[in-house]
């Protein structure tokens, strides 16, 4: 080899890594533009892309661009840079990221034709966190009616119904989920509306639903098991409910019966229920401590508490009301009459428990132990 | 001479492979050619090196990957068979992708193990370590033993960053699927469209640890992922340190606490639920500070745990013990990112450090916290640290690279959650 062949050759090696210096330089910059939220960055990336030679930072260039562009809804923009990755890319990862971006933008646009739609739902998806939530949802309900065939109409179904939802919205919701269900019998779709059925309380239509597709081949018995129990523990906890309820009515008007009839008028009774026993004056100031305390940890934990000390307040104070009206109360009236407030308060604390679903929370403390905190 | 006979084949019955009884005391066995070793705990059999013995049907089965060496250069497949008696257990493989099992033209022998938890049913996990592979290398496998193979399936090595300055690595990571399988389903699918290279699963895959079932359910929707992308998890409340949990994926070290290098991110996964609750500020916040020393000169760091230091979930909200024995050290050493699960919602928090926000990225830690894989959700709240939270299920990607660190966030349904994270060190 010539002194000359030997010079060019390493003229043309230092050429190169020059390029990948410039190349890994301009990487860089567009990065940092992107990271910042400049728009610009997709078309500096491109720009490196197109570049040549080709250098080990080409495929990279051209990856970014296409999240960039998908990212900003540029659908159609990323696909063509996508497929840039694959013809040039020199990292097998890299093709193989890009050629499942490419199938899932099939699989959401069918091929393109959706592109527009796909792209005002999810821009629409990414604004329902934001702000209120009722006039996308309603963009979003009036995008599906106007488009039932795009590829993901279903999936936006249940957006819309979880959007409801969340939004307290029960009734829009189960239309919403119903109508999504429909379509996917035995699926995910169904599966969602089953459970919110059973969030919502409409327990007999949850078993309904259950009943008619339990055998059905296309249904997701894993899944369905999973519901199957939720709505078991569901219809346990309001029949415990209903009874509990049941229980405190008949409480009540006992203890307005037996605190008349002590008193000798309502007007009397009604007289010594206005001025608060001495239990109750007592107990006041511990619940407030205990309802403050509550208040600086889980605020499930904190209603519940509040709800519990409320409760025990009224029912102490109702009970001292009713022994006060008594000029000397038996012993065996007392034990009674502390038996049943007993009975009244652990009947408030699991009603108090059960809202939310903190008794999850009470039942997942209860197998695990406390968590710490 | 007939007795001689009758003595003879008695004899040799008895000399035959008959495997020996199950063992619940754990054991350790080293694994030739990969410098390191596998501890089985209490409730499992000492690993053992696969024998010839077949069982009625040995079709392999929730096969997953997993991690254990250096994943430049090395990759553990684990499976159970149908019969769960089977202890022949094989890998085979090749450089490639999508090659046919003919072409599979290395072989290596696997190890096996049982396992029990509740009931009298014993579970077989069959593991297969492969070392000394080629780092940023695309390989073709099959497991199960002659006769029994699973369909050829592909993995992935992680790169050499110092050979490729341009490698992108991309971490899938997601927590509590526990009682949602179908949406669990549904991320993985779109999970495998994103082709991570580390799946990250933060705790509470299944509602009850020592319930196999729930586990095969996990395995067997994720099969699409798992078979071609290892699974780093870390210990969540609801495993509680069951001996499933440990048994069914082989991780680095004691597989509680540990660290590794993928491309330029160092992952650090720590146990925030120790069998032994003092361990939690003792034992495991030393680990936690040996990790971060060890690695301290990592280009990105990443922190992977259960509970969150930072949540405004109504559920459970932030742990505070954690947040007082953990959060300065992961101040300390600068993390990046910090990964959650437990609360059932997706939350961001913002920049944060010594408990304060920052306005820049830098020196701060931003901590996210997804655990929507399936589970009933949590309503969300919103603290003085959180950038961005949504009551959703979700699933997240994390990719690295050099300079930069994007972690973008979607539902199961494939749209993108508005806010993410983005980070560039030039």
């Amino acid at each position: 080899m010539t002194r000359a062949a030997i010079a060019l050759i390493a003229l043309v090696a230092v050429a190169g890594l020059a390029r990948a210096d410039d190349a890994d330089r301009a990487f860089r910059d567009a990065a940092a533009r992107a990271t910042a939220g400049d728009p610009g960055a997709v078309d500096a990336f491109e720009a490196l892309g197109a570049a040549r030679p080709v250098t080990a930072w080409t495929d990279d260039a051209w990856s970014e661009a296409a999240r960039l562009a998908e990212r900003a809804g540029q659908l159609d923009r990323a696909r063509r840079d996508l497929e840039q990755v694959i013809a040039l890319g020199t990292d097998p990862q890299l093709v193989r990221r890009a050629r499942g971006a490419l199938a899932r933008l099939a699989a959401n646009t069918g091929a393109g034709a959706w592109d527009a739609v796909a792209a005002e739902h999810e821009r629409l998806v990414a604004q329902l966190a934001a702000g209120d939530p009722e006039p996308v949802l309603e963009q979003l309900e009036a995008l599906v009616r106007a488009n039932p065939r795009y590829p993901r109409a279903n999936l936006v179904r249940l957006a819309i119904a979880s959007g409801w939802e969340r939004d307290d919205n029960r009734g829009r919701a189960l239309a919403w989920y119903e109508e999504a269900a429909a379509l996917e019998p035995g699926r995910h779709a169904w599966l969602e509306w089953l459970r919110a059925l059973v969030r919502a309380g409409q327990l007999a239509r949850a078993e309904h639903e259950i009943a008619r597709l339990e055998h059905a081949p296309e249904t997701d018995r894993a899944s369905l098991a999973e519901v199957r129990r939720a709505l078991d523990r569901a219809v346990l906890r309001a029949w415990i409910r209903r009874g509990l309820w049941g229980v405190l009515a008949v409480l009540a008007v006992l203890a307005a019966f037996v605190l008349r009839r002590d008193a000798g008028s309502w007007r009397s009774a009604a007289r010594r229920l206005a001025r608060p026993p001495l239990e109750v004056l007592f107990l006041v100031p511990i619940a407030a401590v205990l309802v403050a305390v509550a208040h600086t940890g889980n605020p499930l934990v904190a209603a519940a508490v509040r709800t519990i000390a409320i409760a025990g307040v009224l029912v102490a104070w109702i009970s001292g009301a009713m022994l006060d009206a008594v000029a000397a109360p038996r012993a065996r009236r007392v034990l009674l009459q502390a038996g049943l407030a007993v009975i009244a308060v652990v009947a408030a604390t699991y009603l108090a428990v059960d809202h939310d679903r903190m008794i999850e929370l009470v039942l997942e403390t209860w197998h695990e132990g406390p968590a710490t905190r | 001479m007939r007795a001689a006979v009758l003595l003879f084949v008695i004899a040799a019955c008895g000399a035959s492979d008959q495997p020996p009884e199950f063992t619940d005391t754990g054991g350790t066995l080293a694994i030739e050619g990969c410098g390191y070793s596998i501890t089985t705990r209490l409730g499992a059999e000492p690993p053992r090196v696969a024998s010839d013995l077949a069982g009625s049907d040995p079709t392999p089965r929730l096969v997953h990957l997993g991690l254990v060496g250096d994943p430049r250069t090395s990759i553990v497949a684990q499976w159970r068979t149908v019969d769960e008696v089977t202890r022949s257990s094989e890998i085979r493989y090749a450089v490639g992708e999508g090659l046919s099992a003919s072409e599979l033209d290395q072989t290596a022998t696997g190890i096996e193990f049982g396992y029990q938890s509740t009931g009298a049913d014993i579970f077989r996990m069959h593991q297969a370590h492969l070392c000394n592979l080629t780092a940023g290398t695309t390989y073709s496998y099959m497991v199960g033993s002659p006769g029994h193979f699973s369909p050829v399936y592909t993995f992935h090595t992680a790169p050499d960053v110092v050979a490729h300055p341009d490698a992108e690595i991309v971490l899938g990571f997601v927590g509590d699927s526990r009682g949602g399988f179908d949406v669990w389903e549904q991320l993985v699918t779109q999970l495998v469209q994103r082709a991570p290279d580390v799946m990250l699963f933060s705790g509470d895959a299944v509602t009850i640890g020592i319930t196999q079932p729930e586990w095969d359910e996990f395995l067997g929707r994720g099969e699409a992922l798992f078979t071609s992308v290892p699974v780093v998890l870390t210990n969540g409340n609801h495993e509680n340190n069951a001996v499933n949990y440990y048994a069914q994926f082989a991780m680095p070290g004691d597989q509680e606490n540990f660290g590794f290098d993928y491309g330029f991110a160092h992952l650090t996964v720590a146990n925030d639920t120790p069998e032994d609750p003092a361990a939690l500020t003792g034992a495991n916040a030393d680990a936690l500070r040996a990790d971060f020393e060890a690695s301290k000169a990592a280009r990105w760091k990443l922190l992977m745990h259960h509970q969150p230091m930072w949540s405004a979930g109504t559920r459970h909200g932030s742990n505070l013990t954690l947040r007082d024995s953990w959060g300065p050290i992961v101040d300390a050493y600068h993390l990046d990112l910090v990964l959650n699960g437990h609360e059932h919602h997706y939350e961001v928090s913002k920049p944060l450090s010594n408990g304060a926000v920052q306005t820049a990225t830098d020196n701060a830690t931003v901590y996210v916290v997804a655990g929507g894989a399936g589970a009933d959700l949590y309503d969300n709240g919103v603290g003085f640290w959180t950038q961005y939270s949504e009551k959703t299920h979700s699933a997240a990607t994390i990719r690295v690279r050099r300079d930069s660190l994007v972690l973008e966030s979607f539902h199961p349904d494939g749209t993108p959650i508005a806010t993410g994270f983005s980070k560039t060190k030039l």
